[in-house]
């Protein structure tokens, strides 16, 4: 008797269970971002448009231009930021002791919350009349005593990008700190035996048996940035004006506010392509060099 | 004369000058011999207390026909999402839905047309709701000929002001926008308040709800007759000047009100900090709630909303329906719960139920109703009075995208950084756009 039906008979609940989770929702919505379909006049999905809504997109919508400057801006500081902050807290909390034990586990509180009430929370603080940290700002820099943090557009990006730091920067630290731990100490230990400091242990030894792991970090996290939308959503609306309207924002806006189905299913897999070409991006530039 | 007697002879006049429609009216009966006794409907609706209390009452409808009904409440944020959910899978897991008016050109086909059930019921909805709230149940724009649903919340603006403070400081209730900025400089020159609680964040379209009494006030309109926008002509960029100007350049609003959204600007009254805000009337709730608010009831007051100097008053209204999902196997049964509750006399026992401060009224009846007048302090008489020219929110499907276009621009001048002529000028090039499409 052959094996192979078998094997096939054992696979068939995860493939089937896969194909209508995964692969039939991405298929779908390809095929509807090749066809007109407004919600808002018809419940039917409507004729084949060929590539037009990626025409419309690319050539005729200056807000989705708006929404991909929002983007860049958005992810390169989030990412930088979260990497910088995690890599940092990582090397500190690196070291045993009963304290960083204990810091390591409060790590994970802000991961867990739920990024649309980091949003709202955040709005709370930033508020111009009752916010804590508004006012803790004004009370280290009097000049901004009377700045309304989400009325200006450089100001609300930050306090994006800070609530989304808040919010991944512990769980990126715990990856980091996971890379860390599976460093030898021993070539550490015997780069100090032969003189070298901290700084030249780091960079010459840590760091580039490090770099694989904030390789994978900054992966995720360009993946988690350029998807960011519910703290977006809760905190500025994509306000003021669209200064923080990001591509996941519109792409939203597009399906459920405006009920444009085939436009928003364009616009969501531009956004994919942007995601895969920077994902291949990093890891050609890292894992690349490793082989 | 007591102002109870004062309030009650103006309803009788009222009444009167409004006859012979306003109390003849057919309700519609309910079914004999309980014919689905049984059935449960399920309905989707926005958080409201106003609903809540409909739902507390839910046993005496179940004792006249039978039929049970399930409450399901959505925060309002999510209200759209959940509705479109229920267009795309056009499924029937909900018999009754309810949705706001700017929606509805958007979510027609969710609805069944209740004119062959209204017909056989004898009910005339048009005798029985003003009209300013039943369009919002129209399909058409507003014009169609079919009823999708029974006008079940809505609301009109009025100026909530702080009566102790005005009285203190010999002021009165402003009558045009220009007198509040008045009203407001002495308020912010002789009080640790700001004079009114604005709201120009980015919120659901918050912000374009006082900026269309100051276009239509200054004889602006949003769209021409051939749907191509017009609100950056003239009158318009003129109205824009002088709605942002009230933070802008008069500093008589909190420096937050650049980022409020309307509840932000409520709180700002309840929490003592400003003076005025010119909010929809279910508002009142909240300003007058202890567990909210640091307000009593004598110290808050409302006027009507100002309007532009020597122009009249222009409102308008926002309008919440409840239509019979078209794909419920239970089309029948959830017009009985829609004739049940839309008796006027469900709305009165809300308006009159002493442990909540619910405003609003739908028929007319109730906004001429003595006794509701008589709670409220004459706000129903003049709701009807207002509702009776007031302007509705635009309907057409392509709304929810012009209305972020405004509500960015809004947002975008407040900031300061922008100009309101090219502001305008580049939204109405990307209206046109949408309008295209």
């Amino acid at each position: 008797m052959k094996r192979w039906p078998v094997h096939w008979l054992l696979l068939a609940p995860a493939l089937l269970f896969v194909g209508a989770m995964a692969l039939f929702p991405l298929g779908y919505s390809l095929i509807l971002s090749f066809r007109e379909w407004k919600l808002a006049k018809t419940s039917v999905v409507g004729e084949f448009v060929g590539l037009q809504n990626y025409v419309d997109l690319l050539t005729d919508d200056p807000d989705f231009f708006e929404a991909l400057r929002a983007t860049c801006i958005f992810v390169t500081a989030d990412v930088l930021v979260t990497v910088a902050v995690s890599l940092g807290a990582a090397l500190l909390l690196h070291r045993a002791g009963r304290l960083n034990s204990l810091a390591r586990t409060l790590l994970i509180l802000p991961f867990v919350m739920s990024p649309a009430l980091i949003g709202i929370s955040f709005r709370f603080f930033l508020n111009a009349e009752y916010g804590v940290l508004a006012s803790a700002v004004a009370a280290v820099f009097p000049s901004m005593k009377d700045t309304v943090w989400l009325a200006d557009s450089t100001l609300a990006m930050i306090a994006v990008v800070a609530s989304d730091v808040w919010h991944w920067a512990p769980y990126m630290t715990l990856m980091i700190l996971g890379g860390l731990a599976s460093i030898p100490s021993e070539t550490q230990e015997a780069a100090r035996v032969d003189g070298a400091g901290s700084w030249a242990v780091f960079r010459d030894i840590t760091w580039p048996q490090l770099m694989p792991v904030v390789a994978v970090v900054m992966v995720l996290k360009t993946v988690f940035a350029l998807k960011a939308f519910d703290t977006i959503f809760t905190l500025t609306s994509g306000g003021p004006g669209n200064a923080t309207k990001t591509l996941a924002y519109f792409v939203y806006e597009q399906g459920f506010n405006y009920y444009d189905m085939g436009y928003a299913a364009a616009s969501a897999y531009v956004l994919t392509a942007i995601l895969l070409v920077l994902a291949g991006f990093y890891l050609r530039l890292v894992f690349g060099k490793a082989r | 004369m007591k102002r109870r007697d004062i309030l009650q002879s103006t309803v009788a006049g009222m009444g009167g000058a409004m006859a012979p429609w306003a109390f003849a009216q057919n309700v519609g009966a309910l079914k004999p011999g309980k014919p689905y006794a049984g059935t449960e409907i399920n309905l989707l609706t926005v958080v409201a207390p106003q609903f809540r209390a409909h739902e507390a009452k839910l046993a005496e409808f179940e004792a006249l026909t039978g039929i049970k009904v399930k409450y399901q409440y959505v925060p309002f944020p999510s209200t759209r999402e959940k509705l479109t959910a229920e267009l795309v899978g056009q499924s029937a897991q909900y018999d009754v839905l309810s949705v706001m008016d700017v929606w509805g050109p958007s979510l027609y086909n969710l609805f069944e047309p209740l004119n062959g059930m209204l017909a056989e019921k004898k009910m005339d909805l048009e005798s029985r709701y003003p009209y300013a709230h039943l369009r919002a149940s129209r399909d058409g724009n507003g014009n169609g000929k079919n009823i999708l649903g029974f006008p079940i919340r809505g609301h009109v603006q009025l100026m909530f002001y702080r009566k102790d403070v005005f009285d203190r400081l010999g002021l009165k209730a402003p009558n045009t926008w220009d007198e509040m900025v008045e009203a407001g400089k002495v308020i912010s020159g002789k009080t640790d308040m700001a004079g009114v609680a604005m709201y120009y964040g980015k919120t659901a379209g918050q912000n374009l709800m006082i900026w269309f009494n100051y276009l239509w006030g200054m004889g602006g309109e949003l769209l021409d007759a051939k749907g191509q926008p017009v609100f950056n002509s003239p009158a318009g960029v003129e109205a824009t000047q002088a709605y942002i100007d009230v933070l802008l350049k008069h500093k008589v609003a909190p420096a937050a009100s650049a980022s409020f959204n309307e509840t932000d600007a409520v709180n700002s009254v309840a929490q003592g900090k400003s003076a005025m805000v010119p909010v929809w009337w279910w508002r009142y709730a909240s300003l007058v709630d202890p567990k909210v608010s640091t307000l009593k009831p004598e110290q808050v007051a409302f006027a009507p909303l100002p309007s532009m100097p020597g122009k009249p008053n222009t409102t308008y209204t926002n309008t919440w329906f409840y239509g019979i999902n078209k794909h419920s196997k239970k089309k029948a049964a959830a017009m009985e719960f829609l004739t049940w509750l839309s008796h006027p006399d469900i709305e009165r026992s809300v308006l009159l139920d002493r442990s909540m401060n619910e405003v609003v009224a739908m028929q007319t009846k109730n906004l001429l109703d003595g006794d509701v007048n008589v709670r409220y302090k004459g706000m129903h008489v003049f709701a009807a009075q207002a509702l009776k020219g007031a302007k509705g929110t635009p309907l057409f499907s392509q709304w929810p995208q012009v209305s972020d276009v405004l509500e960015a621009s809004i947002s975008e001048l407040v900031a300061g950084k922008a100009r309101v002529k090219p502001t305008l000028d580049d939204a109405a090039a990307r209206v046109r756009r949408i309008m295209r499409a």
